[in-house]
């Protein structure tokens, strides 16, 4: 998804505190920062709490922002920052290992079988859930949110060399992680 | 180029990020070697992973409910702004209230010295009470009194 075009009249309302552009703002990207969430975090609910954290967070920071850079830009990084810092709730059927994945993956032994959208993000979120945290950041934000290598730079604070590492590294341990499960 | 060099390409080759010259190394070794190619083969099923997975949208009432967490995110800074400034507030206060009591006492002193006797501080309450200008058998500037000076006078001769 590319960012939207007229982003920049609607950040400069921002910036002058302006709450409807912020109401505006929250429309136009709950779906992108709760599906960032969402990958980040795997729990419906704990996407749905650290993203509304992330928007009154950006609403708060109003004054940091300047509106000659990239809105979504900057509330991603919200986001992300967010996410890594959320505090996970305990949730007593939460998986720790690899089990979810081979239960998902075997629960047909047909290999023509074609998994649904929702098999397949389940699939694929658990197994994010196994990378540092980091690494998962500059995945998602590059395979979910298709960013640019530059962009991503610019979303988590990091050098454009440390943004191709940290993919590299990720879909690297992806890929063992779901060899010959899918 | 060897297999270690091209297994660090792999993620930019799918990303379309390599230079003409690389890219074409990494076709040429990867063409000809089986192991590279098996990566290859799996980094890109990923990317098919990644494109098919769900997007996911915002559960319903979530823009509302962030916007209603605003307004109390709002209150409450005025509640928190107010809370720390209270005992900013009680503090002018007792000051305040101090310096009335010092101003109260150091007046009330010069209020006191003021008078030049007890005596007359009674008399004057007194007068003042009844309206009266008593206490003065012969007031000055009266008949009696102009009596009472010349005989005086004379009696104390």
């Amino acid at each position: 998804m590319r960012p939207f075009a007229d982003d920049a009249e609607l950040a400069r309302r921002f910036t002058q505190g302006d709450i409807s552009a912020f109401a505006e703002l929250v429309r136009k990207y709950q779906d992108r920062i709760y599906n960032l969430c969402r990958y980040m975090l795997q729990d419906s609910d704990d996407a749905r709490d650290a993203a509304q954290e992330a928007l009154l967070k950006a609403y708060g920071k109003i004054k940091e922002f300047r509106a000659d850079a990239a809105l979504y830009s900057w509330l991603y990084r919200i986001a992300v920052n967010t996410c890594l810092d959320y505090k996970k709730k305990a949730r007593p059927d939460q998986l720790e290992d690899e089990s979810l994945l081979s239960d998902v993956a075997s629960s047909d032994p047909s290999p023509e079988r074609l998994y649904q959208s929702k098999e397949l993000s389940d699939i694929l979120q658990t197994a994010l859930q196994k990378l540092p945290e980091e690494m998962r950041a500059a995945l998602v934000l590059r395979k979910i949110e298709e960013l640019s290598y530059e962009e991503i730079a610019e979303v988590l604070h990091i050098s454009v060399g440390t943004v191709k590492s940290r993919i590299s590294r990720a879909r690297d341990d992806l890929r063992r992680l779901l060899r010959g499960k899918f | 180029m060897k297999c270690s060099e091209v297994k660090e390409l792999i993620s930019r080759y799918v990303d379309d990020d390599l230079g003409p010259d690389e890219r074409e190394a990494f076709t040429l070794h990867v063409r000809d070697c089986a192991g590279c190619r098996t990566e290859l083969g799996e980094i890109q099923a990923l990317d098919t992973l990644f494109a098919s997975a769900e997007r996911f949208t915002a559960p319903p009432g979530f823009a509302t409910r962030v916007l209603a967490h605003l307004g109390e995110q709002q209150r409450s800074t005025f509640w928190s702004f107010l809370a720390f400034h209270r005992t900013l507030f009680r503090a002018a206060e007792l000051v305040l209230a101090l310096v009335v009591f010092v101003i109260g006492v150091v007046s009330g002193n010069v209020l006191m010295t003021g008078r030049t006797s007890e005596k007359q501080m009674v008399l004057a309450n007194v007068q003042t009470s009844f309206s009266l200008d008593l206490f003065q058998a012969t007031p000055p500037g009266s008949v009696g009194g102009a009596y009472v000076s010349l005989v005086g006078a004379a009696d104390e001769r």
